[in-house]
């Protein structure tokens, strides 16, 4: 029997489900053949008439027909005052209809970071927020103790957008019954626990602390850019983006776009430091340790890399 | 039946960039008056304010995941304004080419994915090319849906390449991008093109893009479509045989002004030409409903929030004093909707593919309009061919980058306290970033997207919006599933696709 799968968008761009149309072998309309799973709905592709797709959210709500996998893409917005009608379906608010349906799937996948920890607009006057986190604090829309029909809950699949290989992969772990590990945010370990730096053709200039103050270089962007590489988890640049490179590799700071508190408060493209050292060091690093090290590191910096030799 | 009035809610619930809700009076199987309402409101230009100035580069992309360039080069080029540093001829390539990667991914997507799945539907089963329809654009295992699907994806990898991701990157900076491309990068992306151009000739225009261009006039369409089967076959022939029978072609007419910003600017040097030899590859301007071509003047572009759910001041503003003050009041008072009304010298207007062509003169595309109006069809046609004035213009600036000096960067002074503006063509049309810098921080941030233009509720003097107006007059079959209403929303290329609601409220 077929796996269904309903696609709800919410407070978001629709970036995410334009990252799946990146993924390849499988690509998008392989991977639903292959793990056999029915889309019940996609709010970008289905071309069923909406007549239809109510009478299945009826079906779906009032368990006439089960429901299997519930991805929502998407910050669930709660404003103006905590009424949701700033995002509106058939005359009401939209998170109504997200909340029955969550309550009805056996799993929950928030993809993307508006949807699993409100993201964009998390801090607005829309009021968004994530399904089952709101920034770093558990809870957020669901409440902190929702667990979906497997009794998991609601798997975070956090980016901006999320990587097509981490939505697949997902997908696959779920429809054939693996364990999936989950971090203390709830995102699987398998994608989320290593670091978006580990992989950047730039590493040997972050290693001997050769650093850019400016845009169009070849060093590292930690220390005066306002790079999260060494600050955010994902595999950026262990998947690479459209197989090709990602960000850091062409020059473009890391923005920490996996954490939940994305978008930061305080500006991009702009370290905050204390006396030129970062006030966010490396994930779980001793700030004096760290100190000794990036002094004897740059102390010991070839050439090579002080004159931008090195390619990356 | 003949005084028997319909009320329809229209819900194109389907959406990338915002929830929309037409609602229709119907008369005697005709759509008499429409109101568009958009029914999401995200305060994107709120949350950038009092953020660094750089900000608006990584924010603003995240407002559409299928035109995050567009948005970050908009932003990008206010930045410009506002620093007045000269971008470097290769990063103005790279800019451009990016931009244009990611327009031949929207044309194709949208013409397979979104308008012509519409053909594939049920309602179409008496039409005499349905199940011609169904095989090449069935959801999900269309033959046409799965290509359309792979070549997308890899034109792609040259945003990639060139700036990091798609989507959502931030590669683009004042003073040009950030990336140090190799020329084996650039011959990369050279292949990468290579291969689309070939699938594009071959499988969806169904000819040489050289021959297509002889095309001048509506007699030529017709001439090239019954020149050989390949032409009727391809998609491009096949939608014109689709959509005539169909009827597209006779309706969505609109109000006829058409507004661009210009397509692509001209770097120096380069062996592209221009259409009119100006400073973009297709000009800016605006066309008036008798066909009058204008200089476009900024200053002329307003925006009404009369009927839109905002307050904070009365009739109209100049994006530069624009205000996003949010007003919920539901359907008490005149208000209907989240998008506010832009107007360009206090016209509703169309932008997008025909728009571009109606600006530069296109000869057929004038000749398309001149003879039937800015129909359904022929907004969609626009979008379908404009791959075949794009893909030269990125082939030969892809060339010209290896040719440049290995700088894509100007350093700028830090940004204190300036205004600017980034006007730029995105796949959809006329985008517009308008922004003030005030002691390094954003101080306002105002954006109207092509959608906004088109989606546009009423304005002061009570002038439908752009997709209202084309509403008018479309006859529809069955208001349980009004397609047709479906063809001429989806003609514009909502940032949103469009499925139909019905609700009947006979009186």
């Amino acid at each position: 029997m077929a796996i269904n799968l309903y696609w709800i968008q919410c407070g978001g761009c629709g970036g995410d489900t334009w990252s799946l149309f990146n993924a390849e072998t499988p690509d998008l309309v392989e991977l639903v053949d292959l793990l056999n799973i029915e889309l019940l709905w996609h709010p970008s592709i289905s071309n069923k008439s909406i007549r239809l797709q109510e009478q299945m959210i009826e079906r779906l709500i009032s368990e006439e027909e089960k429901l299997d996998i519930l991805c929502v893409e998407g910050s669930i917005i709660r404003g103006p005052g905590g009424t949701g009608m700033y995002d509106e379906a058939y005359g009401a608010p939209k998170k109504n209809l997200v909340a029955s349906l969550a309550k009805r799937a056996n799993h929950v996948l928030a993809i993307g970071t508006c949807a699993s920890f409100g993201g964009i607009g998390a801090d607005g006057e829309i009021e968004a927020t994530g399904m089952q986190f709101h920034k770093w604090e558990k809870g957020g829309f669901m409440g902190a103790d929702f667990r979906s029909g497997s009794g998991m809950p609601v798997i975070n699949l956090p980016g901006c957008p999320c990587h097509c290989d981490i939505i697949c992969g997902t997908l696959a772990a779920l429809v054939t019954g693996q364990e999936i590990e989950l971090t203390s945010h709830n995102t699987p370990l398998e994608w989320y626990g290593m670091m978006v730096h580990q992989g950047c053709t730039r590493n040997e200039y972050h290693e001997f602390r050769v650093e850019e103050k400016q845009f169009g270089e070849k060093g590292c962007m930690f220390f005066h850019l306002g790079c999260h590489g060494p600050l955010a988890t994902g595999p950026c640049n262990k998947r690479l983006w459209n197989r090709r490179s990602s960000k850091t590799r062409v020059g473009v700071p890391c923005f920490g776009c996996t954490r939940p508190d994305f978008p930061q408060h305080y500006s991009f493209f702009e370290t905050r430091n204390i006396e030129g050292i970062p006030i966010e060091l490396p994930d779980g690093v001793s700030r004096a340790h760290y100190l000794a090290y990036k002094g004897m590191a740059a102390a010991a910096a070839p050439e090579r890399l002080k004159t931008r030799k090195t390619e990356i | 039946m003949s005084n028997q009035r319909k009320n329809i809610q229209v819900y194109p619930l389907n959406r990338v960039e915002g929830d929309l809700k037409v609602r229709l009076e119907i008369q005697d199987g005709v759509v008499t008056d429409a109101w568009s309402a958009g029914t999401m409101y995200r305060g994107f230009e709120n949350i950038l304010l009092g953020r660094g100035a750089l900000d608006g580069l990584v924010i603003t992309p995240r407002i559409c995941g299928v035109c995050s360039t567009a948005h970050l080069k908009a932003a990008a080029k206010a930045l410009d304004m506002i620093t007045g540093v000269k971008v470097p001829g290769g990063a103005r390539r790279i800019r451009s080419g990016t931009l244009m990667v990611e327009m031949l991914q929207n044309d194709i997507r949208q013409a397979s994915l979104l308008f012509m799945s519409d053909f594939a539907r049920p309602v179409y089963q008496n039409h005499s090319l349905y199940g011609e329809a169904a095989r090449r654009y069935a959801f999900l295992t269309g033959s046409v849906t799965r290509q359309a699907i792979h070549h997308t994806k890899k034109i792609l990898e040259i945003v990639a390449i060139l700036g990091g991701q798609w989507p959502h990157s931030s590669f683009m900076v004042p003073g040009g991008v950030v990336s140090l491309p190799s020329r084996n990068e650039i011959m990369q992306c050279r292949y990468l093109l290579s291969s689309f151009r070939s699938w594009y000739e071959t499988e969806f225009l169904g000819c040489c893009l050289e021959r297509w261009q002889e095309i001048q006039s509506r007699a030529d369409l017709d001439a090239w479509l019954d020149e050989n089967p390949g032409h009727m076959e391809k998609e491009v022939g096949f939608f014109i045989r689709f959509s005539r029978e169909a009827g597209l072609d006779k309706i969505g007419k609109g109000h006829g002004h058409f507004l661009s910003y210009g397509l692509l600017d001209m770097p120096q040097n380069t062996a592209v030409k221009s259409v009119n030899g100006g400073t973009n590859f297709l000009p800016a301007g605006f066309v008036t409903a008798d066909g009058k071509v204008e200089p476009f003047q900024q200053e002329k572009v307003f925006e009404d929030i009369t009927h839109a759910w905002f307050n904070g001041y009365s009739g109209i503003r100049h994006p530069l004093d624009g205000l996003t003050r949010p007003y919920a009041t539901g359907s008490e008072s005149e208000k209907y909707s989240w998008a506010k009304a832009p107007r360009y010298d206090g016209k509703p207007v169309e932008t997008g593919p025909l728009a571009e062509m109606m600006v530069a003169q296109n000869p057929l595309f004038t000749d398309l309009v001149k003879h039937g109006g800015p129909t359904a069809f022929t907004r969609e046609l626009a979008r379908l061919v404009r791959p075949v004035l794009i893909i030269p213009v990125l082939e030969q600036w892809l060339k010209e980058i290896s040719q440049q000096e290995k700088r894509f960067f100007q350093p700028y002074d830090k940004i204190d306290t300036g205004e600017g503006y980034g006007l730029i063509e995105a796949p959809r049309g006329a985008l517009g970033h308008w922004v003030k810098i005030r002691d390094g921080k954003i101080e306002k941030y105002q954006i109207i997207t092509p959608s906004t233009w088109h989606a546009s509720p009423r304005d002061t003097a009570g002038v439908r919006g752009p997709w209202e107006e084309a509403l008018i007059g479309t006859p529809v079959k069955n208001p349980e599933n009004p397609i047709e209403v479906d063809h001429v929303l989806r003609s514009f290329d909502p940032c949103l696709v469009c499925t139909v609601h019905a609700v009947q409220l006979s009186r």
